[in-house]
């Protein structure tokens, strides 16, 4: 009877033992060792998202991912065959060969005993290869690691607008530089998938668990650039700063009617595949990385006069055929406003004065504005307004208000100085001329995208509205269009053989960047558009500091031609086969 | 007690009736019938649908093992393939480049259309004027040495022999842009110039 009592008593006490460990492991924290059953044996791979694409508007693509390797060596294996390896991977991979010796056989005891990179974004293919080579002739100690590969196949075309990755961060993440790269990380990055499976003496288990959560590849980008004309753009542009011997220059090609950025050129540029060449000092490198056209600021000069002369028209205060005595010199209150060429008296249209773009002339036609006007329409026109087409670090332009806006700077406004603009700013101005008076937003993103500033920008988002008249903007092309004329314009070499062209030429004092000074440098620029009397497309040349002594006619106009001649042949734009603008520019 | 010579007389009067039936039913053992079946067949059976179970477990385990390499060595496979393919597409991506068809086309002699023609079908009328494409440099398309170049100023060692030699063609450079040859104005120089110093 005892030893019954004494055997339950036993039972019970080991029962409750194991009941309390029962609550304990199902009631307490099950988690933790639900969590610790799964670590044990198993493993967790992250399967990396792909980053989308960056493609112009013809889906050729100006950055692409690849699968991509790193070689890692671990120098206490690599030791004792260092010299082989190094002359085979030298060799195989372009890496430098004392370097890699040096890495291959980093002594015991050293910082990096055990893990030196050897080279990194290698395509898959050539990594897995050398390691094979290297396996084949008995040395051991090398392997690889994931590392994607961005390409850019351009190399320097668009390379100011997509900009490039940076060496990975510590995570494995991308680190977008510049460009589109940088201002749609997150919308090109996609995230990351995982897959956790059950592993047995470094084999998978067929059997096993396994979780898979895919990665969700990113979102290709695509952009309304055409890449063939974005290198030909920056061919033009190229050759043009070259030979003024300029400081830089920027070239817009716009789309009239729906204010796609076709190209936007730069220069100085980058090789987008290889953005810290050696050669170029690092502060250069770093202002190369960026699309100048959007990031720098400068007075507009004469180009501008097409805004307020257009306004003029709007504002019902003068037509294209308005008659002016222009003198030689006008005295304003503080100082007396010139025209570049020498003259007496003479008597201008107001085509005349677009077509000489004579500063005088566009002062005493600016008089007849009302107050607060000439700004209401330059504000309308986007001026210092940013175009927020995507890219990061844009200006906004400076454009006086208030008590800066006094009768001196508005003479000055009027004929393009004093106030500041970005390539692109101006360009979308000019356009507006061209699509009949109404601006078109430009846009550089097709279809929509979501910045990582949380802007929804593209194409889909473009806004229109109304600045000035269809009459307006049809008398300032016909205006614009006898700049081009040999007799009565200053811009002849803008003309494109055939068709009929608009256009107007800029040659703007600059500040200098010390003294906030005008510091006798200037920009030159030409703006227009063919076919004159039915647009397509809208180009805007600016060129920095040339110093070959001329203006904006022989400098930016020939390259206006060449770009515009090439756009309109390869869009297959016929000439409309009309008679040129016969505007009367004296009287 | 007076019910036994009662009992007596009815048993009696049973008796003859309950010895034949007595005799008939009583029970005896009935020998069994059905035979015994034979252990021997119903072992082999399970015996061998264990044994089966067995070997076709140890066999699926096997060609799933099988199959698992297999799958991890075509997976592999098409790892490297499509990283092959990616390079391909890489490098086709690279060829087909605005620059690269450009450089390639003037290399073959093609020139760029310097204004286009446009005949109207309807009309028969020419529009546009049609003009020759002139030829111009192919380094155009390439990425040309920017002019502004790197100017790299040489200054000679002052006392050691083997740098002169490549500073020597700088210098013939530099004097040969004033109209002179280079190769005169240094004395005990090699005839080629700065050939020396170029090894």
């Amino acid at each position: 009877m005892l030893r019954l009592r004494v055997g339950f008593l036993l039972i019970a006490m080991v029962l409750s033992v194991f009941a309390a460990r029962l609550v304990q492991l199902q009631g307490i924290d099950p988690r933790e060792y639900a969590q610790m059953a799964a670590d044990e044996g198993s493993v967790t791979a992250v399967l990396p998202a792909e980053r989308g694409r960056i493609l112009d508007r013809n889906g050729l693509p100006l950055a692409d991912s690849v699968d991509g390797l790193m070689v890692v060596a671990n120098p206490s294996v690599t030791g004792p065959n260092a010299p082989g390896l190094a002359t085979l991977l030298s060799k195989r991979l372009d890496v430098d060969y004392f370097e890699t010796l040096r890495r291959l056989r980093i002594p015991e005891g050293a910082e990096g005993h055990q893990f030196q990179y050897i080279a990194r974004k290698v395509p898959a293919t050539r990594a897995t290869n050398v390691l094979e080579e290297a396996e084949a002739r008995g040395w051991k100690g090398l392997d690889t690691r994931e590392d994607p590969v961005r390409f850019y196949p351009g190399k320097d075309v668009a390379a100011n607008l997509v900009g490039f990755l940076g060496t990975p961060y510590e995570d494995g993440s991308a680190r977008p530089l510049a460009g589109l790269e940088a201002a749609f990380n997150r919308y090109l990055s996609g995230v990351d998938g995982e897959a956790t499976y059950q592993v047995s003496k470094g084999s998978r288990l067929p059997l096993g668990d396994t979780t898979i959560t895919p990665a969700r590849d990113g979102n290709d980008l695509i952009t309304t650039i055409d890449q063939d004309l974005q290198w030909k753009a920056q061919q033009v542009l190229r050759q043009t700063v070259l030979g003024a011997r300029a400081d830089s220059g920027y070239a817009v090609v716009l789309e009239r009617s729906t204010g796609d950025v076709l190209a936007l050129a730069d220069y100085p540029t980058y090789d987008a595949s290889s953005p810290y060449d050696p050669s170029v000092p690092a502060g250069e490198a770093d202002a190369n990385h960026n699309s100048r056209a959007l990031t720098d600021v400068y007075e507009p000069g004469s180009v501008e006069k097409v805004l307020t002369l257009s306004g003029l028209i709007d504002a019902g205060k003068v037509t294209s055929r308005t008659k002016f005595e222009v003198p030689g010199a006008l005295h304003r209150q503080d100082r007396t406003i010139h025209d570049y060429f020498e003259h007496g008296t003479i008597r201008l249209t107001l085509a005349g004065i677009l077509a000489k773009s004579s500063n005088i002339g566009t002062v005493m036609a600016a008089d007849k504005f009302d107050r607060g006007q000439l700004r209401r329409y330059l504000t309308g026109f986007g001026l210092g307004e940013r175009t927020n087409v995507g890219l990061g670090g844009e200006t906004r332009g400076l454009l006086p208000s208030g008590a800066m806006w006094t009768s001196q700077t508005a003479d000055r406004i009027a004929f393009g100085q004093s106030l500041s603009v970005n390539a692109l700013q101006m360009a979308a101005a000019v356009n507006t001329i061209a699509n009949g008076g109404v601006r078109v937003s430009p846009s550089i993103i097709r279809g929509e995208a979501t910045a990582d500033d949380g802007r929804v920008v593209g194409t889909d988002t473009a806004t229109e509205r109304r600045v000035v008249s269809e009459d307006a903007a049809r008398q300032t092309a016909l205006m614009m269009e006898r700049v081009i004329d040999p007799e009565a314009g200053v811009a002849p070499r803008a003309a494109v053989p055939g068709y009929r062209v608009a256009g107007k030429t800029g040659t703007a004092q600059r500040v200098g960047e010390g003294c906030g000074c005008y510091d006798g440098t200037f920009t030159v620029s030409f703006a227009g558009f063919a076919p004159a009397d039915d647009p397509e497309f809208t180009i805007y040349i600016v060129v920095q500091n040339p110093r070959n002594g001329q203006g904006g006619g022989s400098v930016a106009g020939p390259a206006f031609s060449t770009l515009m001649g090439y756009t309109l042949r390869r869009y297959g734009i016929p000439p409309t086969g009309a008679r040129p603008s016969q505007l009367p520019v004296e009287w | 007690m007076s019910s036994a010579p009662q009992r007596r007389t009815a048993f009696s009067r049973v008796v003859p009736l309950a010895d034949e039936a007595m005799a008939r039913a009583r029970l005896s053992v009935v020998p069994r019938t059905r035979p015994r079946a034979h252990r021997v067949p119903f072992v082999t059976l399970v015996s061998v649908i264990l044994l089966g179970g067995v070997i076709g477990l140890l066999l699926f385990n096997t060609s799933m093992q099988q199959a698992a390499i297999t799958a991890s060595r075509l997976e592999e496979q098409a790892q490297t393939l499509s990283a092959r393919q990616q390079g391909l597409s890489m490098e086709l991506d690279q060829m087909s480049s605005a620059q690269n068809l450009a450089l390639k086309a003037c290399g073959l002699g093609m020139v760029g259309a310097s204004s286009a023609a446009f005949l109207d079908l309807d009309t028969g009328q020419v529009r546009g004027e049609p003009v020759a494409a002139v030829a111009g440099p192919c380094g155009v398309a390439a990425p040309a040495p920017q002019p502004p170049a790197p100017r790299v100023e040489t200054i000679p060692p002052p006392s050691r022999s083997g740098g002169a030699a490549s500073t020597g063609r700088d210098q013939g450079e530099r004097l040969g842009d004033r109209g002179t040859d280079p190769r005169r104005n240094r004395s005990g120089a090699p005839s080629d110039g700065g050939g020396g110093g170029r090894r």
